[in-house]
């Protein structure tokens, strides 16, 4: 199975609730992410997307504590990929706040889910042509192995 | 394998500002639905696309008020796609591409928008859909060759020449 460990993304990007929109847009574009995790006292309270930086611009908001949203679930690094694609497709939740031993240790967003299934799918579709492989020699020996000629060499 | 085309995943309604729009008219756009981008068109024809990245590393995090033209911060490298493109073909390009959205072009014009979300997922289910279908194909044939094997016994007198025994 998928680990939660290998898919997240592992340096999470942070910003306090105080902090101005277009500190979080500087933040975002630096360093290439497309969430961000609110934190107050060493604890998550809650995300903030690129749409709601724009939302809030365009509203005149100007603090992030304005703007950011809760509709995040914390998950630990043992959460099935399962649980998580489901809580995506059902709950429109996007994203993941991965937290061990109460300290935040990555972050899983859709784009993680995304590349995820996509290396799943090409890893299931090798483990499938190898099945086929096998079973074709198999068959193939066994063909051999019962036919006269098979018969006259191995009896 | 058996695929599904681009048409059939593509989203049909997109949404789109013409060239003249302003980054304002695009930012409220990109608000108001979740699909994460705006394609600029002019006519009917792509020239471009704002994404919500754009606008936040072109606009905002620059301090830059929002009464300029949104052509000025749109990626315009844009990579087509064709509806009737099969889905494997579509797999290729965004695993050559770096790019999360893709309009959907027929003789010239905008038709829809394929995210790489979508044809991910869709190809996902392909796959487990095939797996299926192929171990029970399996079943059956593993089966039918325990048959034949086993039964060999008693079947071979029936065969011409004793089975070459």
């Amino acid at each position: 199975m998928i680990k939660v460990s290998n898919m997240m993304t592992k340096d999470v990007v942070t910003i306090s609730r105080n902090s101005s929109l277009k500190e979080a847009a500087m933040l975002m574009s630096s360093k290439s992410v497309s969430s961000l995790v609110v934190m107050e006292k060493n604890r998550q309270i809650a995300v903030v997307s690129e749409n709601d930086i724009i939302q809030g611009t365009i509203s005149k908001k100007t603090k992030i504590s304005d703007v950011m949203s809760k509709d995040f679930i914390v998950i630990s690094p043992s959460t099935r990929f399962s649980e998580i694609s489901r809580s995506l497709n059902d709950k429109k939740i996007k994203r993941f706040p991965v937290v061990e031993n109460e300290k935040l240790v990555g972050l899983i967003t859709e784009t993680d889910l995304i590349e995820a299934t996509r290396d799943f799918t090409r890893f299931h579709q090798i483990v499938q042509e190898v099945i086929l492989a096998i079973f074709g020699l198999a068959t193939a020996f066994f063909l051999f192995y019962f036919s006269p000629v098979g018969a006259s060499i191995f009896s | 394998m058996l695929m599904a085309r681009v048409r059939k995943i593509m989203l049909a309604d997109v949404p789109t500002l013409k060239k003249e729009a302003k980054i304002e008219d695009a930012a409220k756009l990109l608000s108001k639905n979740d699909v994460g981008c705006v394609v600029i068109v002019e006519g009917k024809k792509p020239i471009g696309i704002v994404t919500e990245l754009d606008l936040i590393r072109k606009v905002i995090s620059k301090g830059q008020g929002m009464k300029g033209p949104a052509a000025g911060i749109m990626t315009s490298s844009l990579v087509s796609m064709n509806p009737n493109m099969k889905l494997d073909e579509a797999l290729k390009i965004i695993d050559t591409k770096r790019f999360r959205k893709y309009p959907v072009v027929e003789n010239g014009e905008l038709i829809g928008l394929v995210t790489k979300r979508d044809i991910v997922n869709a190809i996902s289910e392909n796959v487990r859909f095939h797996r299926n279908i192929q171990n029970v194909v399996l079943v059956l044939f593993v089966l039918f060759e325990f048959f034949v094997f086993v039964l060999y016994k008693y079947l071979y007198m029936y065969i011409p020449f004793g089975g070459g025994l």
